[in-house]
């Protein structure tokens, strides 16, 4: 014997919506969280977390590797404020790779103007995919130098616990996060190609490295060492540990030290105010297209 | 109830004018902005979505105006632009949920109202996959999804039926026929066709060059433009001949006739003269009016 049938679909038709609606602030906040997921490969196909995942993966190794040397040799292997510096090729890999995914499909697929069209501003958007880049740069520096802290704290060392090295690092990462982000993003953001924004990230840096290489050895060999040291913050990694140095004391990565004073830090905001201005400009331009 | 007003509202690019003193009007259900390409439909969206700054005029959506209170009407009025606007990798699903928190939902209700959206435009277990691999219609239907999302009291409908096959067409114009009466939401719906906005309209506005050509209710229109195609085996010329001499207006393009309705006593004749001549009827339909002849 069966049962009636208890189940029944109704077609309750379109319904209205009358909850709360949030302000720019959360549409914001929605779109740098879910940017921030996506630089990650979160939320993505599983091709798209490989080079994210590989990348945080030999960020990682060396402090891993300092934390077994700390815990057998009671030694210190790799230094807090030398770490973005040491793994600047990573990073750049890590920005090339990543920074274009952030603004080029909405360019080239034409999403903007969807995010447009909703109560939100240009310089919304545009500050929604720098946090997002600047956070996920931040945490590639972060965890790494964060792990090494703690395997600091646990390992008894006979030198004592850097703990103002480390803070400081940290807040040295948040400028290479910051320059980074506004670097990589602003050049990204000029090609609606994914491949060609890639590109060119890499190409900027590999002419500020071979540049400020070139510049800094040719300087040093005929005695103008002042120059030199200049001509080596065309590199942003050595402009930002300048910043670091000379506003944390941290100890110079480059061996040689920097150009002393304010100058670094205030060519540091000149490149950063530079970028976003292009970024943002590019933007207006492309809302209004 | 006034849905949007535009009032000598006039865009000049550096070469061309796309809005020429344009004042139109329009109320709540459905409204057709017809217009040849270029015609300055685009443009006058992108001025009442408050995202472009007109040259002259004003124009205002609900009662606000454009120019200053764009943020609020954004959140009050959907878009559905002309163009591709999909990413290829994300799905339906995700894509419109993400578009809902654009427009201030919290995450849980955006995901309901995704669902229940994406349901009423017709996408259904597909819409899991990427939108990379959707077809044309389902595209359209997704971007019409993410227009309706928020639950606008407005939508904007650029081009909804570009790109689909003629069943395609007949779907998307019921969906949005729906949206004006069932759902409650006023539409304002761009075509260059003037035929296929005829079944849907409430009220139809003609522009042409960024001028007003003609703002009229639906009734007005049709009468003017009501005219049947006729075609037949052979002996078109005989029923061409037949036909004038009853008095009946005849255009001939090809084996095609094109009758013009003077009255329903029109539908008579015409059958009359199929049935006397004899001849073999092989297409009767009804001709949807053109832009063109709105021009003449």
């Amino acid at each position: 014997m069966s049962s009636p049938p208890t189940g029944v679909i109704h077609d309750i038709g379109y319904r209205h919506y009358d909850g709360v609606r949030l302000s720019r602030g959360y549409a914001a906040t929605a779109l740098a969280l879910n940017s921030l997921r996506g630089v990650f490969g979160l939320g993505r196909t599983a091709r798209s977390k490989i080079i994210p995942f590989l990348i945080a993966a030999v960020m990682l190794l060396p402090a891993v590797v300092s934390i077994a040397v700390m815990a057998l040799l009671k030694q210190q292997a790799v230094g807090y404020s030398e770490y973005a510096v040491t793994m600047q090729a990573v990073l750049a890999l890590f920005l090339a790779a990543q920074s274009p995914y952030l603004v080029a499909p909405d360019l080239r697929f034409r999403v903007l103007p969807l995010y447009l069209s909703r109560p939100l501003k240009v310089l919304d958007y545009v500050a929604a995919k720098f946090v997002a880049l600047v956070i996920a740069l931040f945490l590639l520096m972060a965890v790494p130098l964060t792990l090494i802290y703690i395997g600091e704290l646990l390992v008894e060392l006979e030198t004592p616990v850097k703990h103002a090295e480390y803070f400081s690092s940290m807040g040295g990462a948040v400028i290479f996060a910051v320059v980074l982000a506004s670097i990589g993003l602003a050049l990204a953001s000029f090609t609606p190609r994914r491949g060609l924004g890639v590109a060119s990230v890499i190409a900027f840096y590999m002419f500020t490295l071979a540049a400020s290489a070139v510049f800094f050895g040719v300087l040093m060999s005929e005695g103008q060492d002042p120059a030199a040291k200049w001509s080596i913050l065309l590199n942003p990694f050595f402009l930002v540990d300048a910043v670091q140095v000379n506003l944390f004391g941290t100890e110079p990565t480059n061996g040689e030290g920097y150009p002393p004073g304010l100058g670094p830090a205030a060519i540091t905001l000149l490149v950063v105010a530079l970028a976003l201005g292009a970024l943002f400009l590019r933007y207006r331009k492309a809302a209004s297209s | 109830m006034t849905i949007l007003a535009t009032e000598g509202l006039t865009k000049r690019f550096p070469r061309v004018t796309a809005l020429d003193q344009l004042t139109v009007v329009a109320g709540t259900g459905v409204t057709g902005l017809v217009g040849a390409n270029g015609a300055g439909k685009s443009t006058l969206i992108k001025i009442l979505l408050g995202l472009l700054p007109a040259s002259a005029g004003r124009a205002s959506v609900l009662g606000m105006d454009a120019a200053v209170q764009g943020l609020e009407i954004r959140r009050s009025v959907g878009y559905m632009p002309e163009h591709e606007c999909l990413p290829p990798d994300v799905s339906a699903t995700e894509f419109v949920v993400h578009m809902a928190q654009m427009s201030g939902l919290p995450r849980t209700a955006a995901r309901e109202r995704a669902a229940d959206t994406l349901r009423h435009v017709g996408l259904h277990e597909e819409r899991y996959r990427p939108i990379g691999g959707y077809s044309t219609g389902m595209k359209q239907r997704v971007k019409l999804a993410q227009a309706l999302v928020h639950d606008p009291k407005v939508v904007f409908l650029d081009e909804p039926t570009n790109g689909l096959d003629p069943q395609g067409r007949d779907e998307m114009l019921a969906l949005i026929r729906r949206i004006g009466t069932e759902f409650g939401i006023s539409v304002l719906v761009t075509s260059h066709l003037l035929g296929e906005l005829e079944r849907i309209c409430d009220h139809v506005i003609v522009i042409d060059g960024g001028r007003l050509l003609r703002s009229s209710a639906i009734g007005e229109l049709t009468q003017v433009t009501q005219a049947v195609a006729v075609e037949v085996e052979e002996g078109w010329e005989q029923l061409a001949r037949h036909l004038t001499e009853a008095g009946e207006t005849v255009a001939v393009e090809g084996r095609l006739l094109t009758v013009q309705v003077r009255a329903d006593a029109t539908f008579d004749t015409l059958r009359d003269a199929l049935c006397d001549l004899d001849l073999h009827l092989v297409r009767l339909e009804q001709r949807h009016g053109r832009i063109e002849d709105v021009f003449k």
